[in-house]
């Protein structure tokens, strides 16, 4: 009971700063210089076609108007038209967000795996060789611009050894994918088309290379960080003395510490992760949600604009929210 | 891309004893590194024939060698030229942001933990908005829609960075006014600002000064990132991200020299930096 009660109050905060998000938003598109119309019409527009194109979207209403309209919108989950292709935000946001889910999601569970074993023995090596060679490793990776390291991958693997399919595109068209969650993967094991599935695999490898590399480096820190925590403890060194098993010490107490913070850390990832699948999914042409938000933003295209921004505000708050919650669940100090 | 605001509130108490001799190793390591950078991009334009804008129409795309010693870019320019001269921006940018950054913050950070209250209040609840967003994606979303130009560019940057600095500043602050030398003060007869500047603030930013390497190197990325995207410094302008994006169509055709160059001092730089922010955290038992 106390544990929803705790959900109710971390949502109810919640709301005040999405509603914010939702008008700083848009506010800030409409007032800082720029126009959607302009930009997207072309220099040979007339003032006649510009007016024309402005009533069809609604910006020649008053701004309070355009605000209420797109409020109502926003609660019966209409997130207006796309100025740049005339079509319904909702719908393309919908095919975008596949691909970009199945990049995150599979760099950041390989990423957690990689972090957890490398954590771990790396503080169970604290400042020993191994471990400073670890952490040098793992600041380097802190270190690497991700659209660089993709770039370099692209030079090596592709260009040099030819191991993968060029950096365009998510998977082969010949292999005639039929479309239904937008994560070809999936889609391909749904529609049993195995060329497919082993040409989306080819075109993943270097993307989720490049994430995991630049994500595994602050998990690794964190992990090694709440390991180091349970290696002082005073329960860990009463176990270790009591001459328990390894296989006992490092499951049933390093592991299960370590993955108690799993939550804030998986928060913590999403935040990088959709900072970076911005840049990934640029060198590789992808076509993700990152490159529509992108190019939402380049146009000024303010229904995209504010969708994908309040999309992303909206997930980023969630997940810590959810992190909270399920922390709580595990530590009850929080609750109070 | 540090996230700040895990540093100084929410993160475990002094893990482990600090690795005393391995962080004087980092800071040290760091600091040769970004010497050095610094010396190269100082020293480094005067000895280069080419400007970095210069445009050589014999050699476009030419291999290192010869009068290019990195080869030329699209344009026919001067990779060696441009990379070192494009240091100066980079360099400048990140630590400008960053001190900027370091004073909106600090100065934010010390009225709402100092004061208390409903303007405490309020300026927590704005800060919350400005932090549901990754900090890459506000840095993006501000850039694209301030339009590029160095000083927006730095502005930008501080901006994202800023509320993280205020949140560990204002946590310092609340501590650090209860003790007692702050009481002293005040009892003494000392005006409430002459206590706030010679005794609350000095004491509350040494999380700051531990940060700011590291935030530095993030907002070098962070601005190689944006102009990576073509919403930062664009071509002709010298600039690392700037220059990797425009050799990245040379990267299919297996062209190394056009973006391997611009992203490996970009690296270095962002490592130096980081080794000195690791080491400094290390010697001040911060654990993240």
């Amino acid at each position: 009971m106390r544990i929803a009660r705790f959900t109710a109050r971390r949502l109810l905060q919640a709301v005040p700063v999405l509603l914010g998000v939702v008008v700083v938003t848009f506010v800030l598109v409409r007032v800082l210089p720029g126009d959607p119309i302009r930009t997207i019409l072309g220099p040979n527009a007339t003032e006649a076609d510009a007016a024309a194109a402005r009533a069809r979207y609604g910006l020649d209403q008053p701004m309070w108007q355009q605000f209420v309209d797109y409020l109502g919108g926003l609660f019966t989950g209409d997130l207006g038209v796309s100025i740049q292709s005339g079509q319904s935000v909702m719908g393309e946001m919908a095919v975008r967000l596949g691909p970009t889910l199945e990049l995150v999601v599979i760099a950041v569970t390989i990423a957690t795996v990689l972090a957890t074993v490398l954590g771990i023995w790396s503080a169970r090596r604290a400042g020993r060789a191994g471990d400073h060679t670890l952490r040098v490793l793992a600041l380097v990776g802190n270190s690497l611009p991700e659209f660089w390291l993709g770039l370099v991958l692209i030079l090596v693997v592709y260009s040099g050894l030819g191991w993968v399919p060029a950096p365009s595109g998510r998977v082969d068209p010949d292999t005639n994918l039929s479309l239904i969650t937008g994560a070809d993967l999936l889609d391909a094991v749904l529609t049993g088309n195995g060329p497919a599935f082993a040409s989306a695999a080819g075109h993943l490898v270097l993307p989720v290379a490049t994430m995991v590399v630049v994500i595994v480096a602050p998990l690794m820190r964190s992990v090694r960080a709440s390991a180091l925590e349970v290696l002082g403890s005073e329960a860990y060194r009463a176990a270790a003395a009591h001459g328990l098993p390894e296989r006992t010490l490092l499951r049933g107490y390093l592991a299960r510490a370590a993955l108690v913070r799993l939550p804030a850390l998986a928060a913590l990832v999403f935040g990088f992760a959709i900072g970076s699948t911005v840049l990934v999914e640029y060198v590789f042409s992808w076509q993700g949600f990152g490159q529509w938000a992108l190019r939402g933003l380049l146009f000024r295209d303010y229904p995209v604009v504010q969708a994908s921004v309040v999309v992303i505000a909206l997930c980023y708050t969630l997940i810590f929210l959810i992190a909270d919650v399920v922390h709580a669940v595990l530590d009850p100090r929080v609750r109070i | 891309m540090a996230d700040l605001t895990t540093a100084g509130e929410a993160g475990p108490p002094r893990a482990a004893a600090a690795d005393r001799g391995f962080a004087t190793t980092l800071i040290r390591t760091g600091s040769v590194i970004l010497g050095l950078v610094v010396l190269a991009v100082l020293i480094g334009p005067l000895l280069v024939r080419w400007g970095p804008e210069e445009i050589d129409a014999a050699a476009s795309l030419a291999p290192p060698g010869g009068a290019h010693p990195l080869g030329t870019d699209v344009n026919g320019m001067d990779i060696l030229s441009r990379v070192l001269h494009a240091g100066r921006l980079d360099l400048g940018v990140a630590v400008a942001s960053v001190a900027l950054a370091v004073v909106l913050g600090t100065l934010l950070g010390i009225v709402a933990g100092y004061r208390g209250g409903l303007v405490d209040d309020v300026l927590m609840r704005i800060l919350d908005v400005f932090q549901a967003f990754p900090a890459f994606i506000l840095a993006l979303a501000v850039a694209a829609l301030l339009g590029g130009g160095v000083p927006e560019l730095i502005l930008v940057i501080a901006l994202v960075n800023a509320p993280a600095y205020a949140r560990l500043v204002r946590a310092e602050v609340r501590t650090v006014r209860e003790l007692p030398f702050v009481e002293a003060s005040r009892t003494s007869g000392s005006s409430g600002l002459g206590t706030l500047w010679r005794h609350v603030l000095p004491n509350s930013l040494t999380p700051v000064r531990v940060i700011a390497p590291l935030n530095c190197g993030w907002a070098m990325l962070t601005l190689a990132g944006l102009s990576f995207l073509g919403l930062g410094v664009t071509v002709p302008t010298a600039e690392w991200g700037a220059m990797i994006s425009l050799g990245s169509a040379d990267v299919v055709a297996g062209r190394w020299w056009t973006s391997v160059p611009p992203g490996l001092l970009l690296l270095v730089s962002v490592l130096g930096f980081s080794l000195l922010g690791e080491g400094l955290q290390e010697r001040a038992g911060v654990t993240r």
